[in-house]
């Protein structure tokens, strides 16, 4: 069989149609404040004002086939410090969709195939009847093993209940008590949650592998799930895509939904503020140092600094004002860290340790000994490239931290914590 | 799906987010003024870092002025219009101060406003006279009026600074100056730029491969000139830290556009406004703006859905074309916002001389705004707008602030008196 082709992309014609009136190619400037705060800059012999020239002058054929296309993290920083506020982003999601299923990296799109493959919506193929088996099997063993919470609940399709809660593959697939922490909290703060049979996961490469149509199905379907149990908000946990996905996908796809978004994020912060999650930094006795990091699906596209705010709230609140040092830059400026736009399962190691070079960096000038972040993809990536790099710090999630904090974390739940952090338990 | 809208209250909201927007901000909150900031990331990134009063004079912009403040009485006499003349003297020295001082505070130490202007390096190899500068550049004029040898040093990879362009133009003029290129550590893809190379050095082991290539490089030179890259977030500190290790005094020159000293500045505005209490909106221009006679509302909206906000008073510091503050079109020159309007030649033909390097400059750089002796913007009738309107920065017509050199002049005095005359207005 002949070697699938990519087709040619008219991609200044494309513009036309894709960006708003005033951020088109025509108002480059050609500054080049894009590329010069583009981590993917140079992979592939490529960056993004040169992205710009070559569609201004009918480069097609060469942009159409470019990599870059899949190391570009899709992550928006581009449009962010640009004057003109061109969005280049939204030609790399078009170019995405324009190769050939047999060309893209075959990684993004058998999560994507996983992902539709069953009714939980998993990027690991995880089926709800397992996905419902290990809830109650964890939940059973932390009631006989953990005395405090021998009356826990992780509620499974619970009409009516406030919060729809998804779950991201990674905690019921390869580390299941990592759910534990969570299930914690809900039951300090006594909130009403569910967790749902099916639509329950909350990745979605379907998006980052530019499949619009199996992007569709899967907020679809999700978005079924939540009105079926009729539920308030849709509660989306310590992942970042999942949220940009649903929020931008109901947009875009201007679908009729009645429940609100949120981010997990917000509601710590709720929670604390209000005193039912009574977190305190007393056990940090040796001053271990924090920094944060801002997922771009939440941050900069789209809650913005708000929800960075409230990041930084809890993240003081669980390690100490004085403990906590901030990335440069930082909030919406941040740097995406590598990790997003399928990178972590595009199978291109090392452009995308190339590009994690800049969140090295960013953690390493800081000097902590920990970074927090609401995001997985964030969380493996800053892991891979600390190992990579030499780096000595650790990642953690927030719900581990404000379990260690409220002194209910569980011995089974402890994978992240270095022995400095061991030791303060 | 059920969103919330958000809606801010200030006294006072500034409209632009380059140098004049920032400049508001800074003295309204030295004055107590509760102030909201909105508006699209500004032309702020492109700045040298060098904050210029007064570089010369029109009409001929011919020599370059050593006393800005004798150029000031100068300006006076031969153009009267200029937004400059309107302000008394202290009041911009007092500007000056209040923002070179601000910016100290925050982590970014300036030279304060003297009496004369200093000549500085630019990235060609130039001089040109500014009234401040940051502190990280200043050693760079201090070698050069004393003639002291150095070395200005440049990266392969690195476009846009070229240590044997600045050598070879000042040749004559500074003898002992040479040249040399290096390599920037861990840096091996291609182009590079100066923002990757100053957030690289706030990590202190890069300092340390970078410091040991410098000293190779000076040789037996004491003083070595680099492009602006001695770190992101705090300069100062990573040039003390440089000298340390390397026992040379270093300086940086300013850049190409996008250059270290304007995102600088940039970041340490959008990372510090909102800690002192200020609603800062720097990513989105304002759509619609309403004025009325008690208050303003200001419409406009991020990925997240619509933003409103309500003030009692506005500052116009939108800029000029690029930023959208001023646009042209076939028919002339219009403001966007409340199509105020806007003084331009007749004629489409009057806009350029013929020749584009025409020392004089072209009358379409004096377009702009009017407005009265409180800085509020003029209607067609030529009386104010509103009481709560007010205009600061280079939005203003009758100045040609590249010409004069007196962007961050027109920037910062104007912003200074507009929030003046907001707080008595606010009284």
């Amino acid at each position: 069989m002949a070697e699938p082709t990519i087709p040619t992309i008219n991609f200044k014609e494309k513009a036309e149609e894709l960006l708003p009136q005033g951020a088109s190619f025509e108002s480059c400037l050609t500054c080049g404040l894009c590329s010069s705060g583009c981590p993917a800059s140079g992979i592939e012999n490529m960056d993004p004002r040169k992205f710009i020239r070559m569609a201004m002058l009918g480069m097609d054929e060469e942009l159409s086939s470019s990599k870059w296309i899949w190391a570009c993290t899709q992550c928006k920083r581009c449009q962010h410090v640009c004057p003109m506020s061109i969005d280049i982003s939204q030609l790399v999601f078009l170019a995405r969709s324009n190769w050939p299923q047999e060309k893209k990296p075959a990684g993004i799109v058998r999560s994507c195939q996983l992902i539709q493959s069953t009714d939980s919506t998993s990027a690991m193929g995880l089926p709800p009847e397992d996905f419902v088996f290990v809830v109650n099997d964890v939940l059973e063993e932390v009631r006989e093993l953990q005395p405090k919470f021998k009356n826990l609940e992780a509620p499974m399709d619970k009409k009516g209940a406030h919060f729809f809660v998804n779950q991201n593959s990674r905690e019921p697939m390869s580390e299941p008590d990592e759910m534990v922490p969570l299930w914690k909290i809900f039951d300090i703060v006594g909130a009403d949650w569910t967790y749902s049979s099916k639509a329950w996961a909350a990745e979605n490469f379907c998006m980052f592998s530019g499949n619009e149509k199996a992007w569709f199905e899967v907020i679809r379907k999700r978005v079924d799930a939540v009105n079926k149990l009729g539920c308030e908000v849709w509660l989306n946990t310590e992942c970042g895509h999942s949220y940009y996905t649903m929020w931008n996908g109901i947009n875009r796809f201007g679908m009729e939904v009645d429940f609100k978004l949120e981010s997990l994020v917000t509601y710590y912060a709720r929670w604390i503020r209000e005193g039912k999650l009574p977190v305190n930094s007393d056990w940090n006795r040796k001053n271990i140092k924090f920094t944060v990091q801002d997922p771009c699906m939440i941050v900069r596209k789209a809650y913005g600094d708000s929800i960075a705010e409230d990041m930084r709230f809890v993240t003081k609140a669980l390690v100490g004002e004085e403990n906590f040092i901030d990335m440069q830059p930082n909030r919406s400026a941040n740097y995406c860290c590598g990790g997003g736009g399928g990178f972590l399962q595009a199978g291109m190691t090392e452009h995308r340790r190339t590009y994690g070079k800049r969140k090295f960096d960013q953690i390493a000038a800081t000097g902590a000994a920990y970074v927090l972040t609401p995001c997985h993809n964030c969380h493996s990536q800053m892991e891979d490239i600390g190992h990579h790099y030499g780096g000595s710090y650790g990642v953690v999630h927030f719900w581990t931290l404000i379990c260690l904090s409220l002194g209910v974390l569980g011995e089974n739940e402890r994978t992240y914590l270095g022995p400095d952090l061991l030791e303060c338990i | 799906m059920i969103e919330e809208a958000r809606h801010f209250t200030a006294e006072l909201a500034v409209i632009g987010s380059g140098l004049a927007g920032f400049a508001a901000s800074i003295f309204a909150l030295n004055r107590n003024i509760k102030t909201a900031q909105i508006g699209n990331t500004g032309a702020i990134a492109y700045t040298t870092g060098y904050l210029d009063l007064l570089g010369s004079l029109a009409p001929d912009y011919a020599a370059s002025i050593e006393d800005p403040w004798q150029g000031l009485e100068l300006l006076r006499s031969s153009y009267p219009e200029h937004p400059l003349c309107r302000i008394p003297q202290t009041d911009i020295h007092t500007a000056f101060e209040q923002f070179t001082g601000f910016l100290g505070e925050c982590g970014i130490s300036y030279s304060s406003p003297g009496k004369t202007n200093a000549r500085v390096l630019t990235p060609a190899g130039t001089l040109k006279p500014t009234l401040c500068m940051p502190a990280t550049m200043q050693i760079g004029t201090t070698a050069f009026s004393r003639q002291e040898p150095c070395v200005i040093i440049d990266f392969k990879g690195l476009k846009g600074f070229s240590s044997s362009q600045i050598a070879a133009n000042l040749k004559d003029q500074w003898p002992e100056l040479r040249n040399t290129t290096i390599e920037f550590p861990d840096m091996s893809l291609g182009e590079i730029y100066p923002e990757v190379m100053a957030r690289a050095l706030e990590v202190p082991e890069t300092r340390e491969k970078l410091a040991k290539i410098l000293v190779g490089a000076a040789g037996e030179t004491k003083i070595i000139g680099l492009p602006a890259i001695l770190g992101m977030h705090s300069p100062d500190l990573v040039r003390k830290e440089m000298e340390q290790l390397t026992g040379l005094e270093i300086f940086e020159i300013p850049t190409m556009p996008p250059s270290v000293p304007g995102i600088r500045l940039r970041e340490m505005f959008e990372q510090l406004f909102p800690q002192k209490g200020i609603t800062l909106i720097p990513q989105q221009k304002v759509d619609k703006l309403k004025i009325e006679q008690d208050g303003a509302r200001l419409f406009l909206s991020d990925s997240f859905g619509p933003i409103t906000v309500d003030a009692k008073s506005v500052i116009l510091a939108t800029g000029r074309f690029l930023s959208g503050g001023l646009e042209a079109s076939i028919d002339g020159i219009t403001e966007p916002l409340l199509n105020l309007p806007v003084t331009q030649p007749g004629s489409r033909e009057e806009w350029y001389r013929e020749k584009y390097t025409d020392r004089r400059g072209h009358e379409i750089n004096k377009a702009g705004i009017e407005v009265d002796a409180s800085f509020r913007p003029l209607d067609n009738n030529g009386a104010p707008y509103s009481n709560n309107l007010f205009a600061a920065g280079v939005i203003l017509a009758h100045q040609d602030w590249i010409r004069g050199r007196c962007g961050a002049g027109v920037a910062i005095a104007t912003a200074y008196k507009a929030v003046e005359e907001v707080e008595k207005y606010l009284s």
